[in-house]
């Protein structure tokens, strides 16, 4: 699919706007990610695991700063002009935006889910480092980061195996159903905003402008300034107002 | 009785337990969730706090919520219609975000909790903020004043408070209400600085140390005094009440010039650097004044010494200060958390004294209400881990590592239960020797990862807090949470360069031993070894976390930066070199 894709992601990364954009969303969420791992190392009672964890985590922390780091050396070569099209989706193989709970998952499930998480961020990010063969800095993030997922994805699979021989493969194709089922919930969060935003839209248009009429003549009332507070003024405990 | 406070759902949300008129925990979700300014409804600190006092939600009396939601949410909507048809764009976010969740907060707390609505009652935010500030305070009457952004309406209450043995009374007697916040305008200001809003304020207040107020007349035109002694804000410089999208106005940038780009940084030798600085040094001028003209105004009309001082506004350690200096108020307390998450103990013990009319209670003078660090903890990890572990007795721990502060070493330093509020007050801190310029350079570099016009906060022991900084009638109160700032004593300031901003300030802490022993005779070890009782001491976390709260917390950190050893009660770990896990697994890739 992403072979399929790879236009799309060329012309992406072709405009130096998308270009930082992508880059600072990168980095929010290897940064998000690395969080998250470090705080499964700190709850994990597995030694070798948390030492594991831990180095994941350092290396997300500094992907994230790499990835920021470049989009503001770019930005500070060229501000940004305006808000451009792809500037918010999220890194499609990364985990940062799925809100891991890491105290709920479990050691098996986690590791299930970073290796499905690191594998396909891999695919990606060979992909975007083909993209931007103009700019060698940004490549070589790319890279070295490419060189990190790798450890990832591997370590990620033979942990998986250590704790949960019989059941290795049902877990990582667990995670994968449960990434495609948050993917979806995520487009369909989007789609339900979208519908949202057009439904409060027309109402603001359609229902508000006599109660703005009317909250403005109230407003000329008003008077800046100290107001007193009745001390009779009943408040009920149980008053949300 | 049993009294659950909580805030939640705007920044940084808490949970607060009141047995019988004393807290016994209180704790933010950051620490918990490991989230920073964690606003999500406190799940688990309320978990936490009653696990702690070993109770179930059944046994609760009540639960208190800060503020009067829907009051709110009717401003939020009274302000959307006043800017029709401006406010179109904001308009569907402002709905989704109220109406999803924070309106509904008496059915939130309880589906979550599984108590009875009846059970389920609210403060007013600056209630809140007022019994926060009044009741955790030590005095029997005061002054009261709270500050912040905004609450349901009002931005700034001004009363009094008395506690007598039949009963507490908390009058607060006037209020400036939304749009006209002093706590809007810093924040704006701290927009237009390229700093996150309701987050880097205090970055605002250290940049302002390298300025000088050459705006403030253009500052002035933004706010203006009203002749009853109050102040309104010019609504045609800001857009924080029409828009969520940005909180100034074209017109406000006519006035100051472009906003800093966020990813730019700060170089104070350069024009705009200095221009930026100057922005800071005005508007901090200008809220300084203003709080003061208040607080003195409020003075004369009470007749009272003492002032209590809550909200976020009470975090400006410079105001504060001159509010001391200036007001003609003798004593200034704000409490360790006078921001939104102290308004859950707040909301909890105004409930107790004034919904439930139960008699006063003296509440202990310390911050520390939150969970508790374990070294036993730490030391398994780091042994699971081939790290250096001691085990020792106080006396030989403190020694030890007064030793390695003197050495130039940065220690980890964990210490009980941690501390609720903003501030490392001495249980979750990095403490490092505070002598040269070099050990800030090398704090900001390989831990905190922080700009460098930031300053790092001093710790000294009361005793002898004198001898190092300028500290008027009524500074050591002040200082107690770290809540003002104030002069280092020339004399000293080359021997204490790494805590000595650059205008000759430090926002210290003065420490009793009683609220902290082992911090205070690690303090008075130090100062044997090096003739200078003055620690460095700044929080325990690095850049976008939230400080540590548990013992492996602390090591997660201590392994990934340049901490050199780690204390946890009794525990030591020294950092040793260690193979890397990465390498030693990497022949499976």
């Amino acid at each position: 699919m992403d072979q399929l894709l790879r236009p799309l992601h060329k012309w992406v990364w072709s405009d130096p706007d998308r270009r930082v954009r992508k880059l600072l969303i990168f980095g929010e969420v290897e940064t998000d990610g690395g969080r998250d791992i470090l705080r499964a190392s700190e709850v994990t009672p597995d030694p070798l695991l948390r030492r594991l964890y831990l180095e994941h985590a350092i290396d997300e922390l500094h992907h994230g700063v790499l990835f920021k780091e470049r989009a503001e050396a770019l930005l500070r070569q060229r501000p940004a002009r305006s808000n451009a099209l792809f500037g918010g989706n999220p890194l499609p193989g990364g985990h940062g935006l799925d809100d891991l709970r890491v105290e709920d998952q479990g050691d098996p499930k986690l590791l299930a889910f970073l290796h499905i998480a690191e594998k396909t961020a891999a695919g990606r990010f060979a992909i975007y480092k083909d993209c931007v063969d103009d700019d060698p800095k940004t490549r070589a993030i790319f890279e070295e980061i490419l060189r990190d997922e790798v450890f990832h994805m591997n370590y990620s699979y033979q942990q998986l195996g250590r704790l949960s021989p019989e059941s290795q493969r049902r877990h990582v194709w667990r995670a994968r159903t449960s990434r495609l089922w948050h993917r979806y919930l995520r487009v369909a969060a989007i789609v339900a905003g979208l519908i949202g935003d057009t439904i409060m839209t027309i109402l603001y248009f359609v229902l508000l402008p006599p109660f703005a009429w009317a909250a403005r003549r109230a407003e000329r009332r008003d008077t800046p300034g100290w107001q007193p507070i009745p001390r009779d003024r009943a408040e009920s405990p149980t008053s949300l107002y | 009785m049993k009294i659950l406070g909580i805030s939640a759902h705007y920044h940084d949300a808490a949970a607060a337990l009141v047995v019988d008129g004393v807290p016994v925990c209180a704790v933010q979700e950051e620490r918990l969730s490991r989230k920073k300014n964690d606003a999500s409804f406190p799940l688990n600190a309320i978990e936490w706090c009653l696990g702690q006092a070993k109770l179930d939600t059944n046994d609760l009396d009540a639960v208190v919520f800060y503020e009067r939601s829907m009051l709110k949410f009717a401003r939020i909507l009274t302000c959307t219609l006043r800017a029709f048809p401006r406010s179109w764009r904001s308009f569907p976010h402002a709905m989704k975000n109220s109406l999803g969740e924070k309106i509904w907060a008496r059915g939130i707390i309880s589906s979550h909790l599984g108590i009875g609505r009846e059970k389920i009652l609210f403060t007013g935010h600056h209630q809140a903020h007022a019994a926060a500030a009044f009741l955790t305070s030590p005095v029997r009457r005061a002054a009261i004043l709270t500050a912040d952004g905004v609450g349901e309406w009002a931005t700034l209450t001004a009363g009094h408070g008395e506690r007598r043995a039949d009963g507490t009374d908390i009058s607060l007697l006037r209020e400036i209400r939304f749009p006209h916040s002093l706590g809007m305008l810093y924040s704006t200001f701290t927009a237009y600085l390229g700093f996150a809003v309701n987050e880097d304020e205090y970055k605002v207040m250290g940049l302002a140390a390298y300025g000088r107020p050459t705006m403030t007349d253009r500052v002035r035109k933004l706010i203006r005094r009203t002749p009853d002694g109050a102040f309104a804000l010019a609504p045609e410089y800001f857009e924080f009440q029409t828009t969520a999208a940005r909180s100034y106005s074209s017109k406000f940038l006519d006035l100051f010039g472009p906003p800093r780009p966020s990813y730019e940084p700060i170089d104070v030798e350069s024009a705009e650097g200095r221009r930026f600085a100057d922005c800071a040094a005005s508007v901090q001028r200008v809220v300084e004044e203003t709080l003061v003209d208040i607080a003195r105004a409020l003075h004369q009309e009470t007749g009272l010494p003492d002032l209590c001082f809550g909200g976020g506004v009470a975090l400006n350690g410079l105001a504060n200060a001159r509010i001391l200096a200036e007001s003609g108020f003798e004593r200034v307390f704000v409490p360790s958390a006078p921001g939104d998450a102290g308004c859950a103990l707040g909301a909890a013990l105004y409930a107790d004294r004034i919904y439930f009319h139960n008699p006063d209670r003296d509440v202990p003078d310390h911050p520390f209400w939150g969970p508790a660090v374990d070294g036993a903890h730490l030391a398994r990890a780091a042994r699971e881990d081939d790290q250096q572990v001691d085990e020792l007795e106080d006396g030989p721990l403190i020694e030890r590592i007064a030793g390695d502060l003197a050495a130039g070493r940065i220690v980890g330093w964990m210490d009980g239960a941690c501390e609720f509020g903003p501030r490392a007050l001495g249980h979750r801190s990095l403490l490092a020797a505070p002598h040269a310029i070099e050990m800030r350079d090398r704090l900001n570099r390989d831990i905190k990862h922080r700009e460098s016009f930031r300053p790092f906060a001093p710790v000294v022991a009361a005793e002898t807090a004198n001898r190092y900084f300028d500290l008027p009638a009524g500074g050591a109160r002040l200082a107690r949470f770290m809540s003002g700032v104030f002069p280092v004593r020339p004399e000293w300031r080359a021997r204490l360069a790494a805590i000595t901003h650059v205008d000759g300030s430090a926002r210290v802490q003065v420490l009793e031993r009683s609220m902290a022993p082992r911090l205070h005779a690690l303090l008075e070890a130090y100062g044997r070894r090096t003739e200078v009782p003055v620690l460095l001491n700044t929080s325990f976390n690095v850049a976008g976390e939230p400080i540590v709260s548990a013992a492996l917390e602390g090591y997660s950190t201590f392994r990934r930066c340049g901490i050199d050893a780690l204390v946890a009660g009794s525990t030591v770990v020294t950092k040793r070199a260690t193979a890397s896990t990465k390498r030693a697994t990497e022949h499976v890739a």
